[in-house]
């Protein structure tokens, strides 16, 4: 490649390269999961009950087969990666592929998500909703963080209304039942 | 009832006071989060799909057709204003537009890319309207071994023409079908890899999935590798289309639209093909080759009215065969399915007031689009500047609001969460969320025609591959992974050299000193003869 200037945030061209060479751990992994699967799917398509009324082909057929497309593409997926063949990160308008994967913005957001889990039956859609979202935009790098959740008080007792009284969808209000168009 | 009655009829429900309205939240909603970055039409369409969950049918299809037009048209003014130096050499199609744009011509590609998805969907739709109940009057015959055969030809594009190597795409369909298997057997009523969990024991609902895969998933890669810094919006400026502009536009308009809808109709993995075929066609075609690759108007247009025009064609297949050939027309589907609509031969006429205001809808939401997008364009620029942190806390939240409003579940979002972990991962190490998605839809339909077929032949196979138009179908699948390859190899050469063109214009452009226009260019020269 002629790229005369590396553009900032861009990967040098060395990196690709160091990249291939290393051993991919992470699609090995992705490859023993799917060929785990499969093999799963062949053993529990064994234990499908057929009953003795159904014909020709019962419902194990199809179990089977896709069990063998699981193991097969997973053979295929393992030889590729052998042969040096990589899987490249999805690009994506907002998506950087330069570096490797930020695991603390994904755990934060993972744990916002599992407080609206926990919490969307006890206290309700707007309450924990809100939680969810100021807590995903403050992991992604939303500063300060109470406007964060300013913005996310708004948008979910919005959210709430429309889909409650507009449009007739059932999300539960927790302590602000009776609270004049919440609950 | 004619096609034409069918089709008048059509339009006087649409066009009811009530209908115009839905088409118009459909085509605003649409195209607002088709606008969004990250958003393609598939997520978009899922992630609206609870918007209608309360509506009566007509109305819930009315909105969609609006929504799916508006989510393709969406895209475009994301690629033109956008300006995120590619990674990935798939936006390249997207990149003369982008080009345009930072030349001092954004207007004018916003004005070829709404015209031309104007002229393009308005000719696909009435394509649509003439081909699909023909089609649906010849599919009346197929039998179930038929089906099975189509289903495989849908299963084999779909896997081999999207993903960077055929064995990933399998591997994305082959997880597809299994998530599909989850569930009772809807034949014998027996459970299948429900593990004893009640959860299971109904399967996975299919907007659960779709949604997972689509817009958590999408969230926790952009999350894991989020690009900081400013937003790098490309300002507007130019005045629109000039005379050459429009003479140099509608050819490529009307050659997109003839490949573009074909394409469309046959399972080609969506859209893609037909705008990249368009790409190559009129570059091959212009006297200014030389211009491709630097913002040339025809690489704006031809692309932009295929991709509308194959958006109408995905409509052919899935309303007639119920047929799913992109991930987009398998989330209708589900939708579809939703209202306890099987799309198929007898959909014309079980459903014909239905389906015939949905394709009146179509033609009414491109007008409405052509009228509504170039004046709206500021506000779209505004949706652009979205904070991404709040973009994508946004997106879990709606994802997490349609998912809990199918079954007030908290087990649901812990699958949706855990669907959209693999989505992440998936998008991590290149597998195509597509091919999931498709066989996830068609999975169940294929199994049950092939149980079918052998029902009926007692258990030989050779039933399968006996029926004519099973035996033409299951050829062509032969001929299409053949082509598929040849032609995904053909489209990486494009890409690089077009790729490769538009690198070059971008340093001589990014001026590395900046005094005169002649400098930098020169500089360009010296220091390459260095490296």
């Amino acid at each position: 490649m002629s790229a005369v200037q590396v553009p900032p945030g861009a990967s040098p061209p060395s990196t690709a390269a160091a990249r291939r060479h290393r051993l991919p751990v992470g699609e090995l992994v992705v490859v023993v999961v799917l060929a785990g699967l499969g093999v799963f799917a062949l053993v529990e398509a064994h234990t499908i009950a057929v009953p003795t009324s159904s014909n020709a082909v019962g419902p194990r057929a199809f179990p089977y087969a896709v069990g063998a497309v699981l193991v097969l593409s997973a053979v295929g997926l393992l030889v590729a990666l052998l042969r040096g063949e990589r899987g490249e990160v999805e690009g994506g308008e907002d998506v950087d592929t330069s570096g490797g994967a930020d695991w603390a913005a994904v755990g934060k957001l993972t744990a916002a998500f599992a407080a609206l889990v926990v919490l969307v039956e006890p206290l309700g859609w707007p309450i924990a909703a809100s939680l969810m979202f100021g807590g995903a935009a403050w992991a992604l790098g939303a500063r300060p963080w109470w406007r964060a959740l300013l913005v996310a008080v708004v948008l979910n007792t919005a959210v709430h209304v429309v889909f409650t009284r507009v449009l007739g969808v059932y999300l539960p209000a927790g302590p602000l039942e009776g609270v004049v168009g919440l609950g | 009832m004619g096609d034409l009655t069918g089709l008048l009829e059509g339009f006087s429900t649409a066009l009811q006071p009530m209908y115009l309205l839905y088409a118009l939240i459909g085509v605003l909603l649409g195209t607002a989060v088709g606008v969004l970055p990250g958003i393609g039409p598939a997520m978009t369409v899922a992630l609206l799909l609870p918007l209608t969950y309360t509506l009566d049918a007509t109305a819930a299809f009315i909105m969609f057709a609006g929504i799916y037009y508006g989510g393709m048209y969406g895209g475009s003014t994301t690629s033109i204003l956008l300006n995120t130096p590619g990674e990935s050499a798939s936006i390249v199609t997207a990149l003369e537009g982008n080009k345009m744009a930072k030349a001092g011509r954004g207007a004018a590609a916003l004005a070829t890319a709404a015209i031309g998805s104007f002229v393009a969907g308005t000719i696909a739709t009435v394509a649509l309207s003439l081909v699909a109940p023909t089609v649906a009057r010849v599919a009346v015959q197929l039998g179930p071994a038929d089906y099975v055969a189509l289903a495989v030809l849908a299963f084999f594009t779909v896997a081999a023409m999207l993903g960077a190597s055929p064995a990933r795409g399998i591997a994305s369909l082959a997880l597809g079908l299994f998530i599909a298997v989850i569930g009772t057997d809807s034949l014998t009523g027996q459970q299948r890899f429900t593990l004893g969990l009640p959860t299971l024991a109904d399967g996975i609902d299919v907007v659960i999935v779709a949604v997972g895969f689509f817009a958590v998933g999408e969230a926790l890669h952009v999350a894991s590798r989020l690009r900081r810094g400013p937003i790098p919006l490309v300002p507007i400026s130019g005045k629109g289309m000039t005379r050459d502009d429009w003479k140099r536009s509608w050819k490529p308009w009307l050659r997109g639209t003839a490949i573009g809808f074909p394409i469309g109709t046959i399972p080609a993995g969506g859209a893609d093909l037909g705008t990249f075929l368009s790409y190559a066609t009129e570059r091959k075609l212009s006297k200014r080759k030389e211009e491709f690759g630097h913002g040339a108007i025809e690489g704006v247009a031809g692309p932009e009215a295929a991709n509308n025009a194959s958006a109408a064609g995905v409509l052919v297949p899935l309303l007639t065969l119920g047929l799913p050939t992109s991930a987009t027309a398998a989330i209708m589907l589900a939708a579809f399915q939703s209202y306890g609509i099987q799309p198929g031969p007898n959909l014309f006429a079980a459903e014909g007031e239905l389906i015939w205001a949905l394709i009146a809808s179509l033609y009414i939401g491109n007008v409405l689009l052509l009228v509504l997008n170039l004046p709206l364009v500021g506000v779209w620029v505004k949706v652009l500047q979205l904070p991404r942190p709040y973009l994508y806390a946004g997106i879990l939240t709606f994802a997490a609001l349609g998912t809990y409003a199918v079954g007030a579940s908290t087990e649901d979002l812990v699958l949706l969460f855990v669907l959209g972990g693999i989505g992440w991962a998936m998008r991590s190490y290149g597998f195509p969320i597509a091919p999931a998605i498709v066989g996830l839809i068609l999975g169940p339909i294929a199994e049950e025609q092939m149980r079918r077929t052998l029902a009926i032949s007692q258990g030989d196979p050779t039933a399968l591959v006996t029926s004519p138009f099973a035996a033409v179908v299951y050829v062509l699948v032969v001929l299409a992974l053949v082509g598929s390859q040849w032609l995904k190899r053909r489209q990486a050469r494009l890409d690089a050299v077009v790729f490769a063109q538009a690198q070059r214009d971008e340093e001589r452009l990014v001026p590395t000193g900046g005094t005169s226009a002649e400098g930098p260019s020169r500089k360009d020269h010296d220091s390459r003869g260095a490296r």
